[in-house]
């Protein structure tokens, strides 16, 4: 039970970042994932070298995450968004610009850090909480988790930049006449969004195994996520996140740990097929 | 490259295309007869080259008119190999071959059914993920079943035997393709690419054309699979749903341009032997090699080496040429049946009854009573967001009522799909115009005529198209592309689709809206003879001398309410419209 909340908040806050990219900069990120691994090996790297802590790794990671994708964004996809007649041609371009990044991001992890699976055992002291063992470093890195949730969540709601982002979310078009600089939230968002999923990389590095080809499921899993909660919704995908996490320990500790993905592909179309447009999407007119 | 050479033979009229047909014979020999000459590696290259050209067409076959991506080759592919590792030995190979078309084919459906029927981006997510979806159940199967992952396969086909089979696919693939894109099922696909709603009003099935196509490349992609099996000696889950195989088929097929039957090809041609070269030279970093080969192509070459060829050219040439001549022979040009004039006294033919549908909160439209007789133009009137759109999309089945009912000639319709609708003999245009835009008028107009019942196809189709825009005063334009018409003609345009469906009912949404006067009599004197010809018409509409002049009866609504009925002059005069488009101090 923990177990899977712990597991839920992680894909929350994951997702929380895909929504930033794909709900404000309408970017269909197919590489996002890969981000995150490459994020868990600079904080595996940096604790096995140099014995950094990896909640300092954040530190480093977050930032460098952050410039790394506003780059992306600046070179990468703004000619993408310069050429799209509307927003479905940007959703295709993207996910084709994104998937060919995807390789090269894998390709270039592969070369640095192998095909073999990594870890590093950091704070791994069992504790015992409400009659479950979980490591002190999963509950370090759900209250993480929570921070960094937490705080975006107040961001986008409670600030005037916040604000810019969510308009550009409802209706670019609408949010550029009242003289929001859409493509600078749109960066803005997307290197947010970049580095919520490098901090994501980094906490999980904490408690779990990954090598460098892991990276499509996570992508596969935020966007599960994304939908599920319905596009642009902060808490829609933390409940979704939450929903996940605690389906997939259930399936993994009854059925069997291999068919996550089958269980949560399986909730996915469910619930779609019930509500088109995600648990907590608004129904378009 | 051989089935395009034999169709262009049994097509052959002139010395040119014989010529060409001679060629393609030629081709389609040496094709068959490489393998007797080609050293092992060049064999090898030979069926790589056949069964991406196979995967990228059959991708193509799909992805390309409809523009809905699928990232999921790997998975058909891998059920194809996997069907072979599992049956190779227990059943005669044409018995393996079919059964893995089965499987694929079954496995395309029920995935189709399940997200094709929603919006494209859960298609692409879903098929992003289905070769690990797929793999992951078999690997458990394996795992728990047959207590043992992984299997040898014991077929024995020589690669020349290969070959011929990837060949033989290859020349079906092409064939299927050919025969799709003439068909009512290749327009649909086209009409989807470019509006799918649109494509619903017109009379679509959209989610069995795009099950259908998408089984079928299915099926191709499960056949490529099953046939290359035997080049592995050993096969497991990992092998056979490996995503780069989904990764290189798109990539060609993109780098060839999926607008055209032949553009895979040109893109996997010289694909193939880039990687094959990367491959062998930078065996480390090949995936960062073919992810930026990728990008250049997506941000170089959007349209594929075929949209560079074509630039400036026509897209859709042979089905204007066959239009063309199609009138060319059929000699004279039948009018469409006048019907019997009977203005506003015939019988009930459209009814709603307590029609109700809210957005969240907000009620658009509340307990709507609506009655059209025959041969009526009624006019729907009201401000801005008195819920007038959502009454018409209710009625032409783009929204479900929350409750309520709606007959049409007695028959409920409420709640069908809108093609249904459509087909019944209800025929809308759209606020918001929703023409094709790169599809050419006569094509706009083709697209209504094709999916209603009886159906009109193939010549009959471009006489009565062209009839149709003549109709509107469109006919000069029949071959342009509809986005290069102006506003005003896109408008007359959409009409002319709604009209290709013989409607009995047509929905106008603020047909009449954005036009100068003179354009305005020209609109109103249309609408009327549509009218004296028998047809009913819901009007919605702002310019009131518009609703005055034309119709027979005006509803007026306010908030989604229901708030006159009757003739134009007392409604418009009734206190409680005229408050509701002014407010209290001018009623």
């Amino acid at each position: 039970m923990l177990a899977g909340l712990i597991l839920g908040g992680m894909y929350a806050l994951i997702a929380m970042g895909l929504t930033l990219q794909y709900g404000v900069a309408r970017i269909m990120n197919l590489s996002y994932g890969e981000f995150l691994v490459a994020a868990a090996f600079v904080a595996h790297w940096l604790f096995t070298a140099f014995a950094v802590s990896p909640l300092l790794g954040l530190l480093v990671a977050a930032p460098a995450a952050f410039a790394l994708n506003w780059a992306i964004y600046q070179v990468l996809l703004m000619p993408l968004v310069r050429r799209a007649k509307n927003r479905d041609t940007l959703e295709v371009d993207s996910i084709l610009a994104t998937f060919g990044l995807l390789f090269v991001v894998q390709g270039v992890s592969l070369v640095i850090f192998g095909g073999q699976y990594h870890s590093y055992s950091y704070l791994s002291i069992p504790l015992d909480i409400l009659g479950s063992t979980v490591a002190l470093n999963r509950l370090i890195a759900l209250l993480f988790a929570a921070v960094f949730g937490l705080a975006l969540y107040l961001a986008l709601t409670r600030t005037r930049a916040g604000t810019a982002l969510r308009a550009v979310a409802v209706d670019p078009v609408a949010a550029g006449l009242v003289a929001i600089d859409v493509r600078r939230a749109s960066a803005f968002a997307f290197a947010l969004g970049g580095a919520l999923v490098a901090a994501g990389g980094v906490l999980i590095s904490v408690f779990l195994t990954f090598n460098a080809s892991m990276g499509v499921v996570f992508t596969m899993k935020a966007l599960i996520v994304v939908i599920l909660g319905g596009v642009g919704n902060m808490l829609g995908a933390l409940v979704a996140g939450l929903v996940l996490g605690l389906v997939e320990t259930t399936v993994a500790r009854m059925v069997d740990p291999g068919l996550t993905l089958a269980a949560n592909y399986a909730l996915f179309l469910i619930v779609l097929l019930w509500r088109p447009t995600g648990l907590f999407g608004s129904p378009s007119r | 490259m051989a089935s395009d050479g034999a169709v262009r033979e049994s097509v052959a009229l002139n010395p040119a295309s014989v010529a060409r047909g001679g060629f393609g014979l030629l081709l389609a020999a040496a094709l068959i007869a490489f393998p007797l000459a080609a050293s092992g590696y060049h064999l090898a290259l030979g069926i790589s080259v056949l069964s991406y050209a196979v995967l990228a067409t059959a991708w193509a076959l799909f992805s390309g008119p409809t523009r809905y991506i699928s990232l999921a080759t790997a998975a058909f592919f891998g059920i194809g190999a996997y069907t072979v590792a599992v049956l190779g030995e227990r059943l005669p190979w044409p018995a393996v071959l079919a059964v893995a078309a089965v499987i694929g084919f079954v496995v395309a459906l029920v995935v189709g059914l399940s997200t094709l029927r929603l919006a494209g981006i859960y298609f692409v997510i879903f098929s992003f993920g289905l070769a690990e979806l797929v793999r992951q159940v078999v690997t458990w199967y394996e795992a728990n079943v047959h207590h043992s992952v992984g299997r040898y396969v014991f077929v024995e086909v020589t690669q020349d035997m290969i070959y011929w089979q990837l060949l033989a696919l290859a020349a079906l693939v092409f064939l299927a393709g050919w025969l799709v894109a003439r068909s009512r099922l290749g327009l649909a696909l086209r009409v989807i690419g470019e509006d799918e709603s649109a494509a619903e009003h017109c009379g679509i099935d959209t989610t069995r054309a795009k099950l259908a196509v998408f089984a079928l490349s299915a099926v191709f992609m499960a056949l490529t699979g099953a046939i290359m099996a035997p080049r592995w000696t050993y096969i497991d889950p990992v092998i056979s749903f490996n995503a780069v195989t989904s990764f290189q088929t798109l990539i060609m097929a993109l780098f060839g341009g999926a607008g055209r039957l032949y553009g895979p090809l040109l893109g996997v041609v010289p694909l193939v032997f880039l990687f094959e070269v990367l491959g062998a030279n930078f065996p480390n970093t090949f995936s960062i090699f073919l992810g930026i080969v990728f990008m250049l192509i997506v941000y170089a070459l959007p349209q594929g080496v075929v949209g560079l060829a074509a630039r400036g050219l026509p897209r859709f040439r042979t089905t204007g040429a066959g239009a063309r001549l199609a009138e060319r022979l059929g000699g004279f040009i039948k009018e469409p049946a006048k019907r019997q004039a009977s203005a506003g006294t015939g019988a009930e033919l459209l009814a709603a009854r307590g029609l109700s549908k809210a957005f969240g909160g907000l009620v658009a439209v509340n307990a709507l009573d609506l009655s059209i007789r025959k041969g009526e133009i009624v006019g729907l009137i009201g401000p801005n967001g008195s819920g007038k759109t959502t009454a018409l999309n209710l009625i032409s089945g783009a929204l479900r009522p929350d409750a309520g009912e709606i007959r049409f000639r007695g028959q409920p319709i409420s709640g069908r799909k809108p093609h249904r609708i459509a087909q019944a003999g209800v025929a809308r245009t759209f606020q918001l115009v929703r023409v094709l835009g790169s599809m050419s008028c006569a094509e706009n107009v083709v697209a209504g005529l094709a999916f209603r019942s009886p159906r009109v196809w193939n010549g009959a189709a471009g006489r009565e198209a062209r009839s149709l825009l003549r109709r509107v005063g469109l006919e000069d334009k029949a071959d342009a592309p509809a986005a290069q018409l102006t506003y005003v003609e896109q408008k007359r345009l959409e009409l002319a689709r709604a009209l290709a469906l013989r409607p009995e009912v047509l929905l106008l949404d603020e047909w009449l809206a954005g036009l100068n006067p003179s354009e305005l009599n020209e609109g109103i004197a249309l609408v009327r003879s549509l009218r004296d010809e028998g047809l009913s018409i819901v009007l919605v509409e702002h310019v009131m001398d518009a609703i005055r002049s034309l119709c027979d009866r005006c509803i007026a609504m306010n908030a989604g309410r229901k708030i006159g009925d009757g003739p134009p002059a007392a409604v418009l005069a009734d206190r409680e419209v005229v408050r509701a488009y002014l407010g209290d101090a001018d009623a």
